[in-house]
């Protein structure tokens, strides 16, 4: 095949030779010492000793008194529910086994899953089982329980009741919750005094009550300026579905799109594109303005004079293909980028969009007629002395509030402030009661997707903990007495007097969709932009003021909720692939220009605040700016999240709180270690992540069957497993990531031992840096065990430990092996992992209610490594077995599979000539990892195929570090 | 050939002859009672005493299947509902023995523990009998469904009065039926009997076939 990579080979690279391991890997723990080791060492062999003569104690077996209403199978029985996503809805399916939820899926029936998840959806169950998650109602950091609060409460209620709720504030975040609005609305009704006010810590996806609803699979041409419409998005799931349909071959034809991005920070979305440049939002704004003159018919050449020459490029290119009026376009913005951008973009969209940008009323809260404003006027409202009781659901404005606004303070000066809330975190210990909130998975509640779809959430377990829903805290809040969630959230649905509302109801349950009375009823809002209006214009670029600072959620902890989420921590992050912490994402030519090389601590200033943060430079980013990651560095947010990098909080403000111009950067001195499991930025020359332009892909010709080998084949009967992943759409996302750990009881090994190479991710992703460096982009590279049939790992390991069956799936036998690593040592894709110290959860911690029963736990010694979910393709077959037939394709997921947003992997029998993975590999673009190896493996790759305009950039030999 | 010197120290034997005599019985020793520890390990482990066979543990209800699966015929289906159905075969909840027992001989003693565990709404916890390591993943179901009869690893419940194991459930037995399982399939209709015919050679032809034999690999059970 004529494949060949863009990769580049930086002298200011050295790739990393000699230790295969990194640094420290064969250290010890550095808090045990030689002579602790030897001690440890005698007592368990001691105790292994006697353990070993022991018979096998006797368990106990506990039925049911009274078996459940409907008797699932003991196997697992599949809840549908969503999960709640900045205030939307996610469809989930969440299993249960012996009334233990383990894992979340995507319900294929939910408009904003599509079957699809991601990596935070995934470890969102991880959190239900955490340990620091507040266990009880707290009175001034004291125990206490509801029913005092509620007596307490009895006192304040007729006061306020009295006056109408004068003095009374409600902080909540913007939701789409119909009960909880119903609730709250209530609550206003009652007492019009009182106050409703809603803090996010993010950016909103409405603009003057309309949200956008974009379709990515019918335009042939995108143009993405800052945003982030496939990860960070509402709706990201349902757009990368369909966007990937446009990027990948089907029986060896393309459909492609032509994607354009100009972005401040490297983006997931923006990493898509063909061509994508790093741009300030001021130098996004000339480049725009150069696109409007061009499009609206002025010369190319005076158009674009003042540009540079990758800029003009895009302007040409872009203009070029939308001038060809066959094709439609689509424009999507950055909820960061101000309002002109928008408008920009609307002029856009009417003049080229055709039906895939809409716009639709607003669906969140952030609108709402009845509220009063945000965290500013709340803290106006305190400091005015008209606030004596404060009620604050969920949000945690102690550490998302920007700069200037001192909620610490504003909150001692509330008589009466409560909070409800998942942890007793910075806000709770401010305030004077800290109720506990209970997770999504153990109550009642509804909520609307971001097209509108309204599902119930359904309680999987009891609560932990003594938590109640916020829809249940405002019913108490106003009416002083309690009332289930289940009962409020029947109210919201059942319209008058409906005899078939039970019918209904239980429908809904099953699928996890409300569908017939789902659409809230708003008037359509008429068209802002008309297919003749012109472009408006930006203003100039202002002379440098200095250097750009910006703020975004970061990929992992999104605004900082999932900070205590351990799985989310050692995810190592999309584009740097650091790990529990975040860096001051730079510029490679800032960073030269103050000499700071990775690592380096710099300090930020601004009139009110200064940030002190370790930097990584970031190929791809803006000229002269630098990014910073929101979320981490909080302070109350359980153990796991306490002192993991820096809050960019504290220097969050300004008219635009996403962007800052007038921050003092300057080098310190100081250095820190960062961890990051990808110290590699290129490929080195080699051929690992492939890609082919739309021209190259036609001249193609399948890859050759692999040579001659000395073993002798494998039989090929009865099943023949085998993968198959499309470099074309992974996008980078990790979903992949988490679904395999939680599928799999894989540990967390904390920091310092990611620090050392020991991380034990199953699949990871790797990230190559590629093509121009004006104009990088980067390829990622799922790489999970390649199931070699000539697998290296086999024949070296002395007591059989891995074998092959005869499936072709290479078993992993944990109770054979003896940790002498010669497999690792001989894989050549480096995707064994070796549990060097014991890695499992203290006994008796909550987070083994997460474990897969289907999957042993290992211990310390032991080898591991994917095993394409044998436990999955197990209960397949019994299935299948069962009622004798074979296993059909499709029936059979793996975790990685299931929950890929742009089903990019595709698993399934090689037996079977019509399978889809046996289809997928009959692509021209289809290739083996390190092929000339003669591994053979079962897992291959499908080149990434890019449009032909794209494959014009120089590809200049230059340094990406 | 010159008589050895004993003078001549370097005709001298290095050990007298008691210390020679000594080391050469302790290595007889040694061996034997290496040897003799290798073997009791290993019967100790093969041993019913190691793996409970023939054990009844103490029940909180003196539970007899010779009496419910035996006598009364009843199937064991009726209890160890999820057996065609999930990987563990159910045990019965409290509310199934009510099925008979709010009528009969509820007031016996014996049934004291189930009338109380239903009062009070508290599960009875039984002991069990028959258990397979934590690495193990083993399926009901689908061994019943490919006509293995509970019998095979149960033993002749039916004709216990007290519940023992019958089988150690050793890898050897789980590996020596999954190397050869036709031997051991019975009809369709004499999985659950309490002692199952073996199928003529006639009848073996229509037993439940296997798409796949991949019932050796390692993650058959072990995953």
């Amino acid at each position: 095949m004529s494949a060949h990579c863009h990769s580049s080979t930086p002298p200011a690279f050295p790739p990393r030779k000699g230790n295969e391991f990194l640094p420290g890997a064969s250290h010890w723990p550095a808090d045990l010492s030689r002579r602790e080791f030897l001690q440890l060492m005698g007592a368990s062999l001691a105790l292994a000793g006697l353990a070993g003569c022991g018979r096998p104690s006797s368990e106990k077996i506990v039925p049911y008194v009274r078996p459940p209403e409907m008797t699932p199978s003991p196997d697992a029985a599949w809840y549908a529910t969503a999960m709640p996503w900045q205030g939307y809805a996610r469809g989930v399916l969440a299993k249960s086994i012996h009334g233990r939820p383990i894992k979340l899926e995507g319900n294929p029936d939910h408009p904003e899953s599509l079957g699809a998840t991601d990596a935070i959806t995934q470890a969102a169950i991880l959190s239900l089982y955490d340990p620091d998650r507040s266990p009880a109602p707290l009175r001034d950091a004291q125990v206490s329980s509801w029913e005092i609060f509620e007596r307490e409460w009895l006192v304040r209620h007729s006061d306020l009741a009295a006056r109408k709720g004068a003095g009374f504030a409600l902080l909540t975040e913007p939701t789409t919750s119909p009960t909880l609005l119903r609730e709250i609305h209530a609550l206003l009704d009652a007492w019009p005094e009182a106050r409703w006010f809603q803090h996010t810590a993010l950016p909103r996806y409405d603009r003057d009550g309309t949200q956008d609803d974009f379709d990515f699979s019918a335009p042939d041409i995108i143009l993405s300026l800052g945003a982030d419409s496939f990860y960070q998005h509402p709706a990201a799931l349902r757009h990368i579905r369909a966007f990937a349909s446009r990027r990948r071959s089907e029986n060896n034809a393309l459909r492609l799109n032509h994607v354009f991005a100009l972005e401040p920070t490297l983006s997931l979305t923006g990493n898509q594109a063909d061509l994508r440049l790093g741009l300030t939002p001021a130098r996004i704004g000339v480049v725009l303005n150069a696109l409007s003159r061009a499009l609206e018919g002025d010369d190319l050449d005076s158009a674009t004079a003042a540009l540079s020459e990758i800029e003009r490029r895009l302007v040409r290119e872009c203009s070029a293909l939308l001038r060809e009026n066959s094709r439609s376009a689509l424009c999507v913005v950055g909820p960061e980028l101000p309002g002109e951008f928008h408008a920009w973009a609307d002029a856009f969209n009417a003049r080229f969009a055709r039906d895939a940008a809409k716009k639709k009323p607003a669906l969140r809260s952030d609108g709402d007629q009845r509220a009063s404003g945000g965290l500013g006027a709340l803290i106006e409202e305190i400091e005015a002395g008209r606030v004596s009781n404060l009620c604050i659901l969920g949000a945690n404005p102690a550490y998302t509030a920007p700069a200037g606004l001192d909620v610490a303070g504003a909150l001692r000066r509330v008589a009466f402030p409560v909070h409800l809330g998942e942890y007793v975190d910075e806000t709770a210990r401010e305030c004077a009661w800290h109720l506990p909130e209970a997770h999504f998975l153990e109550t009642w509640s509804d909520l609307r997707a971001y097209s509108g779809t309204a599902t119930v959430l359904q309680p999987l377990v009891e609560p932990r903990h003594a938590g109640r829903s916020a829809a249940e805290f405002i019913h108490t809040l106003r009416t002083g007495e309690s009332r289930s969630a289940y009962d409020l959230v029947r109210e919201t649905w059942r319209a008058g007097n409906d005899s078939d509302f039970e019918t209904r109801w239980h429908g809904w349950l099953d699928r996890g969709v409300i569908d017939a009375v789902s659409a809230p009823r708003t008037r359509t809002p008429s068209p802002t932009a008309t297919a003749t209006a012109s472009f408006p214009r930006f203003p100039g670029e202002m002379a440098p003021r200095g250097v750009t600072v910006l703020f975004r959620a970061s990929a992992n902890l999104h605004d900082g909720r999932w900070a205590n989420n351990a799985w989310l921590q050692e995810l190592p992050q999309p584009f740097t692939a650091l790990v529990w912490e975040n860096a001051a994402l730079i510029d490679a030519g800032l960073a030269a220009r103050l000499s700071l090389k990775n690592g380096d601590v710099i300090s930020l200033e601004t009139s009110d605040a200064r940030l002190e943060a370790p930097v990584w430079i970031l190929p791809g980013q803006a000229p002269e700016t630098i990014t910073l990651p929101l979320g981490y560095g909080r302070t109350h947010g359980g153990g796991v999240a306490n002192a993991r990098g820096f809050s960019a909080y504290i220097l969050l403000g300004g008219s635009n709180p996403w962007q800052r111009d007038d921050v003092r950067v300057r080098r310190i001195g100081k250095s820190a270690t960062l961890v990051c499991t990808q110290g590699h930025f290129t490929m080195e020359g080699r051929d690992l992540a492939r890609s082919l332009t739309a021209s190259e892909f036609a001249k193609a010709k399948r890859e050759e069957d692999p040579a001659v080998t000395l073993f002798p084949a494998w039989a090929r009967e009865g099943y023949a497993w085998g993968m198959s992943i499309d470099l074309g759409t992974c996008f980078g996302c990790n979903a992949c990531v988490i679904a395999c750990q939680a599928e799999n009881n894989i540990p967390v090994v904390g920091r310092e031992q990611v620090a050392r190479g020991r991380e034990m991710h199953w699949i990871r992703i790797d990230r190559y840096f590629d093509g121009d460096p004006a104009a990088p982009r980067v390829l990622h590279q799922p790489i999970p065990c390649m199931h070699c049939e000539n697998a290296p790992c086999e024949v070296v390991c002395p007591v059989g430990a891995t074998v092959h069956t005869s499936e072709g799936v290479n078993d992993m036998v944990y109770n054979r092996c003896i940790g002498t690593r010669y497999c690792s040592n001989n894989c050549p894709y480096k995707v064994r992992r070796f549990n060097f110290l014991d890695y499992r959860a203290p006994e008796g911690s909550p987070v083994y209610l997460q474990s897969n029963p289907d999957v042993t736990v290992r211990e310390r010694g032991v080898m591991e490594k994917c095993t394409y979910c044998t436990q999955r393709i197990n209960a397949a077959r019994i299935t299948a077995e069962k009622e004798n037939r074979r296993i059909r394709d499709g029936e059979l997921r793996t975790a990685c599979q299931q929950v890929c947003p742009t089903e990019a992997i595709v698993f399934g029998d090689l037996n079977d000539p019509s399978s889809h993975v046996t289809q997928r590999k009959q692509e021209r673009s289809s290739y083996r990892l390190l092929g000339e190896l003669n591994t053979r493996p079962r897992t291959t790759y499908l080149a990434k195929i890019v449009p032909d305009s794209a494959g014009e950039s120089p590809r200049a030999q230059e340094s990406f570090a | 050939m010159e008589p050895a010197d004993n003078r001549d120290p370097f005709r001298r034997p290095l050990f007298t002859a008691r210390a020679t005599h000594a080391v050469r019985l302790a290595l007889v020793g040694l061996v034997l009672v290496t040897t003799t520890a290798g073997v009791s390990v290993y019967h100790y482990y093969h041993s019913p005493y190691w793996s409970r066979v023939g054990l009844a543990p103490d029940q909180p209800v003196l539970f007899s299947h010779r009496h419910h699966a035996g006598e009364l015929r009843i199937d064991c289906r009726f209890c160890h509902t999820s057996v065609e159905t999930s990987a563990s075969a159910g045990m019965p909840s409290t509310q199934t023995c009510l099925t008979c027992h709010s009528q009969l001989f509820h007031d016996a003693p014996m049934l004291a523990p189930v009338m109380a565990s239903a009062e009070k709404n508290r599960p009875l916890a039984w002991s069990r009998v028959n258990t397979l390591p934590d690495h193990v993943h083993f399926n009901h179901s689908i061994h019943v469904a490919k006509g293995i009869a509970c019998a095979s690893c149960h033993g002749e419940v039916a004709d216990m009065a007290l519940t023992a194991k019958a089988r150690a459930l050793s890898m050897r037995e789980c590996i020596a039926c999954h190397r050869d399982p036709a031997p051991q399939q019975v009809a369709a209709g004499d999985v659950f009997s309490a002692h199952p015919a073996r199928p003529d050679a006639a009848a073996r032809l229509r037993l439940p076939a296997l798409h796949a034999r991949p019932l050796t690999n390692c993650s058959t059970c072990h995953h």
